[in-house]
């Protein structure tokens, strides 16, 4: 085993104790990470599988085919952050709203 | 003519960091006259604060939200103190309060929806430079490829509602795309609009205090955005 790996793989360690503690409610989610977790360690110990897969795709290198999958998936979790974002925001409007109508309502009656 | 006229007719004022002097001389201007007044002071740093008057009411937000999101807060506070018309108007002293009669006509005599005011109908009636004539013309263009409505003026704050158009106008858009998304309400509702002329001043004030030309860039994302997301 090469340094690369090694750093890799503490890498995913790391991620996956992060993951594993603040998402432990939902048997769906720990699935999906296990088996996210494993793709990546096959992929890190077995690089060359990532070749095969990538000529059987019609792409050059493994590499390159991580590389392109991961900008798709950077892609979809950004949008997913910025639907939430706008979510949040709609619910911080909607109680400053009504905290500022309340407010408006009370020094009246004063 | 009546005793107060007016009394039903809510105006409503987003406020955001704005000079003393210049807000109060748009509010008294437009008190003259009897009409209510519902200030949203957008969080500004310094509160903001006016001499009480039993037909001005001041909204204020915790935090800054946009102009989108203070004009939904006066429109809704003044459906709830039973406005029958409510007009919002920018509070950087850039509209003449001797177009409200006009703007106001339309809904209460024919079965107009909402009306828009609008500087380029009537030759002379703006100071606006080249640039931002140029970005206003590019916001029409804008307007018309979200929404289908090609209007003469693409980003004016003086409009004209009746309560039950306000009640269907529903801003979800904090910053300035809201003017878009209220086309987009008039389309959705099929609701009956016009443009009305109206004069725009801007002064050296209105001009620092006012959108740069270069937020229209914002603006057309923040559109992107909302159909997007919507």
């Amino acid at each position: 085993m090469n340094g690369i790996k090694i750093l890799l793989i503490t890498g995913v360690a790391f991620i996956a104790v992060y993951f594993f503690i603040r998402l432990r409610n939902s048997l769906f989610d720990i699935l999906l990470l296990l088996l996210l977790i494993a793709a990546a360690i096959v992929f890190i110990l077995f690089p060359e599988t990532t070749n095969d897969l990538a000529h059987k795709l019609g792409v050059g290198r493994g590499a390159d085919l991580v590389f392109y999958t991961s900008i798709l998936i950077f892609w979809f979790v950004i949008l997913k952050l910025y639907a939430r974002i706008r979510k949040l925001e709609q619910t911080i409007t909607l109680l400053v709203r009504k905290n500022a109508i309340d407010e408006a309502d009370n020094s009246v009656n004063e | 003519m009546l005793p107060s006229p007016n009394d039903n007719i809510f105006i409503v004022l987003p406020a955001y960091n704005e000079k003393k002097e210049v807000l109060e001389q748009t509010v008294t201007s437009l008190l003259r006259n009897s009409y209510n007044i519902v200030v949203v002071d957008d969080g500004s740093c310094q509160k903001i604060s006016l001499p009480g008057h039993t037909h001005l009411f001041l909204l204020r937000h915790r935090v800054n939200l946009g102009q989108g999101a203070a004009l939904q807060t006066g429109i809704k506070y003044a459906i709830q103190k039973g406005a029958c018309f409510i007009v919002t108007f920018d509070s950087d002293g850039q509209h003449d309060p001797g177009d409200l009669p006009a703007m106001l006509a339309p809904l209460q005599n024919e079965p107009v929806d909402i009306t828009l005011g609008s500087r380029f109908i009537k030759k002379g009636s703006h100071n606006a430079t080249t640039g931002r004539r140029l970005v206003l013309k590019a916001g029409r263009l804008v307007n018309y490829f979200f929404t289908g409505l090609y209007l003469s003026d693409s980003h004016n704050g003086f409009r004209a509602m009746t309560r039950m158009t306000a009640e269907k106008m529903i801003i979800t858009e904090n910053g300035m795309a809201h003017a878009t998304e209220m086309l987009l309400v008039i389309k959705k509702n099929k609701l009956k609009f016009r443009e009305i002329p109206v004069t725009i001043l801007y002064t050296d004030y209105s001009r620092k205090k006012g959108q740069s030309v270069f937020n229209s860039i914002r603006i057309f994302f923040d559109l992107l955005l909302h159909k997007l997301f919507q």
